[in-house]
């Protein structure tokens, strides 16, 4: 057996056939659309106003991080580090607002759903937050706090919140009761209660929040940024656009995709299989 | 020795949750359990079985009537009484070995203890192996042995059993009635045991008590002088003691059943 | 279609919901929450500019009804929603179906569909900006973009979760290939298909929003954007409660009962 036939079969092995064929597969359409946005700069079948060289967006990261004077100055969102200091702010205002968001609107849907009264009056409430999405918000958050960080914040604690609220509310009201009655046959407290039964008893309909929370929250965060932010990658590519700086504005629309990409796949995607996946439970929607 | 739960004067209504109307569950319940006891109660559906249960248990607030666990009034679950619900009622989210320890987690057992009684009862019911599946990979038969090890290892006073073998299949329905049994021989638990099985009913009680239709009364009860030792499928099959009482519950559920469809 | 029996049974379920205790509820709710907006309003110092009480929104939208404003807003921005989400759909369902169908087109496409997904329509608004300018084509590019994904990828899950059995029953009375598409694979995906419409629907609804603020065209969030400028609060806020409302009217009343009535009358409930 010759060298390369050999180390294939050992990938294929390490691997697995299936991801494999998957990957290669997968792999094939962004091959091609590389090679004809390539072949564009060849054939100029678009203007490079349109659509920038392939080249011209990676130099682009580079070009906006140039006048960067080290790592210090790109933790301290230097002006100067214009790449780094955008997507930073955008990373940190997501995880600023979860950080309070997702506990505040968790804890405050669970109570509210633990009463049916509080709950069918906080429903209509809760239905009526969700429907006036994140987006529209944002004039009366420009009025309120200005353009900048504030304005930004909120647009996206506001988006998260409310999901986050609604589903846990809802999660809970779906929870078999026999599950609290036998908490509390074995001589448990309110507190067990909530702790052992309604917070993983929600977990599926938390974790479908969390989704929708980074789904809406991301989208409302990139406008909020291109209307009333001063700083971050929904400003970055919409101040590209206004200059014309195409190659910027495909720059930043690529970092925020994987972004995106990586948050649901290392950080939602494995919370649902250590909770939901592991103790069998499906989420039937509403 | 005073009984360890008596039931004095029970009567109970609830309003109907669709039409609100006033139903009128349980009339003058009035029965003991000694301890060490397995008392079995059965009656036409809609006979307030499940409504006596869900007093005991203290789920549902009672106004009329008394019922004392060791001279103690109700009010209220509590860890003296535990409950073995008709569904799977253990935690989708906790591994069997921590489902059976939960009771003594919420009392707040020492780890070690807790550890030494959970091995126990895994050992009692079975379930030796599957100490940390989640209870999604479990049979339904062996999703009850585990309700029933988690009731057990919280080391209630009275165990009460809600129709708990409904909803498994008949092979292993009579093999979880062998082996409850055999923990009540173990154990010595006092257990009241509620189910509309006639046959299950006389197979595992000491007594047998007969409820009524609507509204739920103490009919009669039905001796079952069997030792438990000799409770075993295919020797009660043919026995005579046995058999005789069954007939005596069916005939007496039998009279109920047509009472409440000749309403 | 629309007064259909079922339609008119669900208009009187609605009319007992509202009118019986629950409707006392909401009252109190809306009324509760009107009471607490106007005693913020009032312990401002200025309200006008910061919020504005429910009664001077009240005023507001009648100068902006009696203007003409108003209407020509809301129907320029529910236009732009049904033409928008209509080719959405129309390109998304076929989409799904073939990938649902074919397993190697699916595994093909499946991680580029990944990727232009998590793009989002509002961050590929300034890319089409600069191709279209700030027109009506680029909204209805965003509204596009956004509602095709939803839908492709429901509707490539629905025809998966169909029950192999059923494949299997219909090959086993000699169906072909095409019939088993035809018999089996499209009805069964018809109640995702409602479910994804639904969902792409309520994400075009944002980006109809988002865009008429970026691309200044004439319409809702046109409206409460540029009240913002001008510091019309109160315009912002009567903005605002219109478009929460007409997306629950719109989702409660249009998009879950036909979910409800397909998933009802197609679906393949098996758990």
């Amino acid at each position: 057996m010759s060298m390369a036939s050999t180390l294939s079969v050992n990938i294929q092995k390490r691997i697995g056939r299936q991801r494999l064929r998957k990957f290669f597969l997968g792999s094939i359409p962004f091959l091609i659309l590389i090679t004809v946005w390539h072949l564009n700069e060849v054939f100029n079948w678009l203007e490079p106003v349109f659509i920038p060289k392939v080249s011209e967006v990676w130099e682009a990261f580079f070009i906006l991080q140039e006048d960067c004077e080290g790592f210090s100055a790109a933790i301290a969102l230097d002006q100067s580090c214009m790449m780094s200091t955008h997507i930073l702010s955008s990373v940190g205002r997501v995880l600023l607002a979860s950080i309070i968001g997702l506990p505040a609107g968790i804890a405050l849907g669970i109570f509210a759903g633990m009463s049916r009264p509080i709950s069918k009056v906080l429903e209509p409430i809760g239905i009526f937050a969700n429907s006036i999405s994140g987006i529209a918000w944002i004039p009366l958050a420009i009025v309120w706090f200005g353009v900048g960080w504030m304005t930004t914040l909120f647009i996206m604690l506001n988006t998260i919140f409310w999901l986050m609220f609604f589903n846990a509310m809802m999660g809970v009201r779906s929870i078999a009761r026999v599950y609290e009655q036998s908490v509390l046959t074995m001589g448990g407290s309110r507190w067990d209660v909530i702790t052992n039964v309604y917070l993983p008893g929600a977990m599926p309909s938390i974790i479908s929040g969390m989704r929708m929370s980074m789904g809406f929250g991301w989208r409302a965060l990139i406008a909020a940024e291109m209307i009333g932010g001063d700083s971050g990658l929904g400003f970055m590519i919409f101040s590209s656009a206004s200059e014309f700086k195409i190659e910027e504005v495909f720059l930043g629309v690529i970092i925020i995709s994987l972004i995106f990409l990586a948050t649901d796949r290392y950080c939602l995607i494995p919370l649902e299989k250590w909770t939901v996946h592991r103790w069998g439970l499906v989420w039937k929607p509403h | 020795m005073p009984a360890k739960l008596v039931i004095q004067d029970l009567t109970h209504h609830y309003p109907d949750e669709y039409t609100g109307e006033s139903v009128h569950a349980l009339e003058k319940i009035n029965l003991k359990v000694e301890e060490g006891e397995l008392v079995t109660v059965v009656g036409p559906s809609g006979c307030g079985k499940s409504t006596l249960l869900n007093i005991l248990a203290g789920l549902l607030p009672y106004r009329e009537g008394l019922v004392t666990v060791d001279g103690v009034k109700i009010e209220g679950p509590g860890s003296d009484r535990g409950v073995v619900f008709q569904e799977h009622a253990i935690l989708p989210w906790r591994s069997v070995s921590k489902n059976i320890g939960h009771g003594l987690e919420l009392r707040g057992a020492p780890v070690e203890e807790r550890k030494q009684k959970v091995a126990a009862f895994i050992k009692l019911v079975g379930l030796e192996g599957f100490e940390d599946k989640y209870p999604h990979e479990l049979s339904g038969g062996m999703k009850q042995r585990c309700a029933v090890a988690r009731t057990l290892c919280a080391d209630p006073v009275v165990m009460l059993m809600d129709e708990p073998f409904a909803a498994v299949d008949a092979q292993t329905r009579i093999t979880l009635q062998e082996e409850l049994n055999r923990i009540a021989i173990a154990t010595k638990k006092t257990i009241i045991f509620i189910t509309h099985a006639v046959d299950e009913a006389a197979f595992l009680g000491d007594r047998c008590f007969v409820f009524s239709a609507r509204p739920g009364r103490l009919k009669a009860i039905v001796d079952i002088n069997i030792a438990r030792e000799k409770r075993i499928w295919s020797e009660m099959n043919v026995d005579k003691e046995f058999l005789s009482s069954r007939d005596e519950i069916l005939r007496l559920v039998r009279e109920e059943v047509n009472v409440a469809i000749e309403e | 279609m629309l007064l259909s029996r079922n339609n008119l049974n669900r208009f009187l379920a609605f009319w007992r919901h509202f009118s019986g205790a629950n409707a006392i509820h909401l009252v109190l709710v809306i009324f509760g929450i009107l009471l607490v907006w106007t005693l913020i309003s009032h312990a401002l110092e200025n309200p006008d500019r910061y919020l504005p009480s429910p009664i001077a929104v009240a005023l507001s939208s009648f100068d902006m009804v009696y203007e003409g404003l108003l209407p020509s807003y809301f129907g320029d921005t529910i236009g732009r929603l049904i033409v928008g989400s209509i080719f959405g759909l129309a390109l998304g369902i076929p989409f799904g179906l073939i990938l649902g169908i074919n397993r190697t087109v699916a595994d093909m496409f499946y991680p580029m569909m990944n990727f232009f997904q998590s793009i989002s329509g509002i961050a590929i608004f300034p890319i089409v900006v600069v191709w279209f300018g700030n027109s009506d084509k680029t909204i209805f590019i965003v509204i596009l973009y956004t509602s095709f994904f939803p839908i492709a990828f429901t509707v490539l899950s629905g025809v998966r979760e169909i029950p192999m059995k059923y494949i299997h029953a219909v090959r086993t009375l000699g169906g072909s290939r095409f019939q088993i598409i035809r018999d089996v694979l499209l009805p069964g995906s018809l109640p995702h298909i409602a479910t994804g419409s639904r969902l792409s629907i309520g994400f075009a609804w944002r980006a109809v929003i988002a865009g008429e603020m970026l691309a200044g065209r004439e319409g809702l969030g046109w409206m409460i954007f540029t009240a913002q400028d001008v510091d019309r609060t109160s315009e912002v806020i009567l903005g605002m409660l219109l478009i929460g409302l007409s997306w629950i009217i719109l989702d409660h009343y249009l998009l879950r009962p036909f979910e409800a009535d397909t998933i009802e009358r197609w679906g393949l409930v098996q758990r």
